[in-house]
């Protein structure tokens, strides 16, 4: 009887814990593994890891995160996709590959594609950068688009405030257009006092051109011609030598006039050195300037990072014209540069539901937003809730930080005019010519229209070597535009 | 077993024909490469182009530029490690006291792995945070341009070099410096020959053979200089740094275009092999009169 007993007590218990694993696991991925892919870590590699670890422990399933250098994961990853060889299940990355992957990726869902969690996506993740040809082909984890952060302690001395209006006849403030970000630049270029105007990466391989794109996105994203800030998308002819692109390279090259000594080797990295080092007044840059500068451990000017989003201009180039259009107002165009690390599926994955659900959970609001303020996860905002859970962030800011960082990135993704990244087959070999062209303009060995002449030269002639046809499509797909 | 015996098939052959899958299937694809035009970015098939991708290469002025710059930094920066090497495998072995510690101090740099090398003289040249130009402000002088500026991160980058890899001719040099026989030297002191003729007629002659082996090393491989160009100045400013290799890269890893690279790769060794060739025959009159 005794025996019987225990007998009974131990299968009820083990029926209770049988029970308790099934409730545990929801929904239940019990014996699946994927395999997800992404560049080498800490950066997006550790927000996939991070979420793995959660979405195991939630489904019972396994995810495997398999990591390349940076150089290696676009091979490995086209390979396997035209290969049509089932080596991963979810693959991360970035979105300039979008256009060479689209063709072997699966459909998000569309219960994922309904709902809160898919409304906070800030709109333009959701209804551009995931969508291609009218089909959501990807999830955004990462947000990025420039912004601008400045010295508060600098801006707010009522002896600098007063110098600076007698000077440039206007108040000092967080620069509202292109020219402001110049004056304030030449106004804090002091190098005596071991303080210079700005930071921005001028350094050939090391993100110069997306901070050459912010500059001219202001001068060149006419509100009403959407997606012709590359190339024309009616022809696919170059646009990058037309008077808004000479302009905006004009002062980018100001701009690392009034940079510490030796700015032309500047890569974000030492952007985000030389502000937190409390040696420029101003910069432009990813969200990772502001966390960085806030965090005392890395800072000397924590407590007194201010952001706001990216200067705006007056007077945009029609390239449909070709004149200059006025406008009343100041017109904040926000420049999506790189635009964000992609998660997607490939069609060629046998666990395709378990793909998708691993990856709402890692861009799930809760999760994401933890992801957002862990430094080195490399995930920058881009939901509408990260940008307003103050609570969240005052982890790191101070009340006002918190509130003009999550302001200006708030304001960076829902801007009325937004410029999207160029996006194209053979992204590379576009943006190289550009480098080299623009290394040559900051050098002074070639005047900014000459060095654009060339990268326009260059540009058409890729685009003949690719197919002009094939690039158009690619091209007008990226921006949005309905195919011709 | 004889001569003779075909047994001698079995063991030789699969040997053989491992050697030939590793070293020579390799160089027979990436030939057969560099007559396609092959992209993996945007992927394109691929298609017979024939000496195109070599006739590109040659008409395109960049992979001249990038030849002289490499060819800049090898000479340059081989001379100048022969020179110090030689001086201080001289010193070395004339039994300085704490020779052993000067020794294996002088042949740490050789030790470090070329990217830290070249990201520790990266920080020291660093504009505004770097000891070098703290101390030049301190004595009143203007920062450098020392990474952005062609004519100053052309220097820079031998420098490096030359301190990376001064060790490796010092140590080769030294160890041919003490195999050299002692009664020459001896019956040069009884003619009463000076320091200077010892070291023009016995020591620099007598080490010939090794010296010219050693900066053929050195030679080859600075011309396969990437690592520090690549840290340092990332081949700029515009391409007034880049090197043959780095180049490769930026053709080969950034555009994918596998075509090209293969054929630029082939013109590298070629250049290279030109250069190896021209190097010994100038120099074999002398190493035959001193056999």
């Amino acid at each position: 009887m005794r025996k019987l007993l225990l007998a009974s007590s131990a299968a009820g218990l083990l029926a209770a814990a049988a029970n308790g694993t099934a409730f545990a696991c929801d929904p239940d991925f019990s014996g699946v593994e994927l395999t997800a892919t992404t560049q080498t870590g800490p950066y997006i590699a550790s927000a996939l890891q991070i979420a793995a670890k959660g979405w195991e422990e939630k489904t019972c399933g396994k995810v495997k995160v398999v990591e390349f250098p940076w150089s290696e994961l676009y091979p490995k990853i086209v390979t396997s996709l035209t290969s049509g060889e089932d080596a991963f299940d979810v693959i991360a990355f970035a979105p300039a590959w979008a256009p060479d992957f689209t063709d072997f990726l699966a459909e998000m869902p569309a219960d994922m594609r309904q709902g809160a969690a898919w409304e906070d996506i800030a709109p333009v993740y959701r209804e551009q950068l995931m969508v291609w040809n009218g089909k959501v082909l990807s999830q955004t984890m990462d947000g990025d688009a420039h912004t601008y952060t400045y010295r508060i302690d600098l801006f707010e001395n009522p002896d600098n405030q007063k110098a600076f209006k007698e000077k440039y006849g206007y108040d000092l403030a967080p620069a509202k257009t292109w020219k402001e970000y110049l004056d304030i630049a030449e106004f804090f270029n002091q190098p005596a006092n071991n303080l210079w105007g700005t930071a921005e990466a001028f350094r050939r391989g090391g993100q110069q051109f997306w901070f050459l794109f912010s500059h001219v996105a202001g001068y060149t994203s006419h509100p009403d011609n959407p997606g012709g800030m590359f190339f024309d998308p009616d022809t696919m002819d170059a646009q990058v030598n037309n008077p808004g692109w000479v302009r905006g390279l004009e002062e980018y090259i100001r701009a690392s006039k009034l940079a510490p000594p030796n700015a032309l080797n500047f890569s974000f990295g030492e952007v985000n050195a030389a502000f937190a080092g409390g040696q420029v007044a101003e910069s432009i840059g990813w969200g990772d300037t502001g966390v960085i500068a806030a965090d005392p451990k890395q800072s000397k000017v924590a407590g007194k990072v201010g952001s706001a989003p990216l200067p705006g201009v007056d007077e945009i180039y029609n390239y449909k014209t070709k004149k200059w259009d006025k406008f009343d107002q100041v017109v904040q165009t926000s420049f999506m540069a790189f635009g964000g690390w992609q998660a997607a599926v490939p069609s060629s994955s046998t666990k395709q539901e378990a793909a998708w659900n691993y990856i709402q959970y890692l861009t799930s609001p809760e999760v994401s937003a933890q992801a957002a303020i862990t430094g080195g996860t490399g995930v920058n905002p881009y939901r509408l809730s990260h940008t307003t859970n103050l609570e969240l962030w005052s982890k790191i800011f101070s009340d006002r930080e918190a509130k003009e960082y999550l302001g200006a990135q708030k304001e960076a993704v829902t801007a009325k005019n937004i410029a999207l990244d160029m996006r194209l087959p053979g992204y590379f070999s576009y943006t190289e010519v550009l480098e080299i062209e623009l290394s040559k303009a900051l050098a002074g060995e070639v005047t900014p229209q000459q060095a654009l002449d060339t990268v326009a030269e260059q540009w058409n002639k890729l685009t003949d070597e690719f197919g002009r046809d094939k690039q158009l499509a690619a091209y007008r797909s990226s921006m949005g535009l309905p195919q011709k | 077993m004889t001569r003779n015996d075909p047994i001698k098939h079995f063991f030789i052959w699969p040997a053989l024909i491992i050697v030939l899958l590793i070293s020579i299937f390799p160089l027979v694809y990436s030939l057969t490469t560099s007559f396609m035009s092959m992209r993996l970015v945007p992927p394109m098939p691929a298609r017979f182009v024939g000496f195109g991708n070599y006739a590109d290469l040659l008409s395109n002025p960049r992979f001249w530029h990038v030849a002289g710059t490499t060819t800049l930094i090898a000479f340059l920066s081989v001379g100048l490690q022969y020179l110090i090497g030689l001086s201080v495998a001289l010193a070395l072995n004339s039994r300085v006291p704490g020779e052993g510690i000067f020794r294996v101090g002088f042949l740490l740099p050789m030790l470090v792995a070329p990217v830290a090398v070249a990201l520790v003289a990266r920080q020291i040249l660093n504009p505004t945070m770097g000891p070098l130009n703290e101390l030049m402000t301190l004595f009143g002088f203007p920062n450098l341009p020392f990474l952005t500026r062609t004519s100053w991160a052309l220097g820079s980058i031998i420098v490096v070099e030359v301190w990376q890899w001064t060790p490796f001719v010092i140590l080769m040099l030294l160890a041919g410096l003490q195999t050299l026989p002692d009664d020459v030297y001896e019956a040069a002191a009884l003619e009463n020959a000076t320091p200077w003729q010892q070291f023009r007629d016995i020591t620099f002659p007598m080490l010939l053979p090794i010296s010219t082996a050693v900066v053929f090393i050195r030679l080859i491989e600075s011309y396969k200089i990437m690592d520090t160009v690549f840290v340092m100045t990332g081949g700029g400013p515009g391409v007034s740094t880049e090197t043959l290799t780095l180049f490769a890269y930026q053709e080969g890893f950034k555009k994918f275009n596998l075509g090209y690279t293969s054929a630029l790769s082939f013109l590298f060794l070629i250049f290279i092999t030109v250069i190896g060739l021209v190097y010994l025959a100038v120099l074999k009159p002398y190493l035959e009169k001193h056999k």
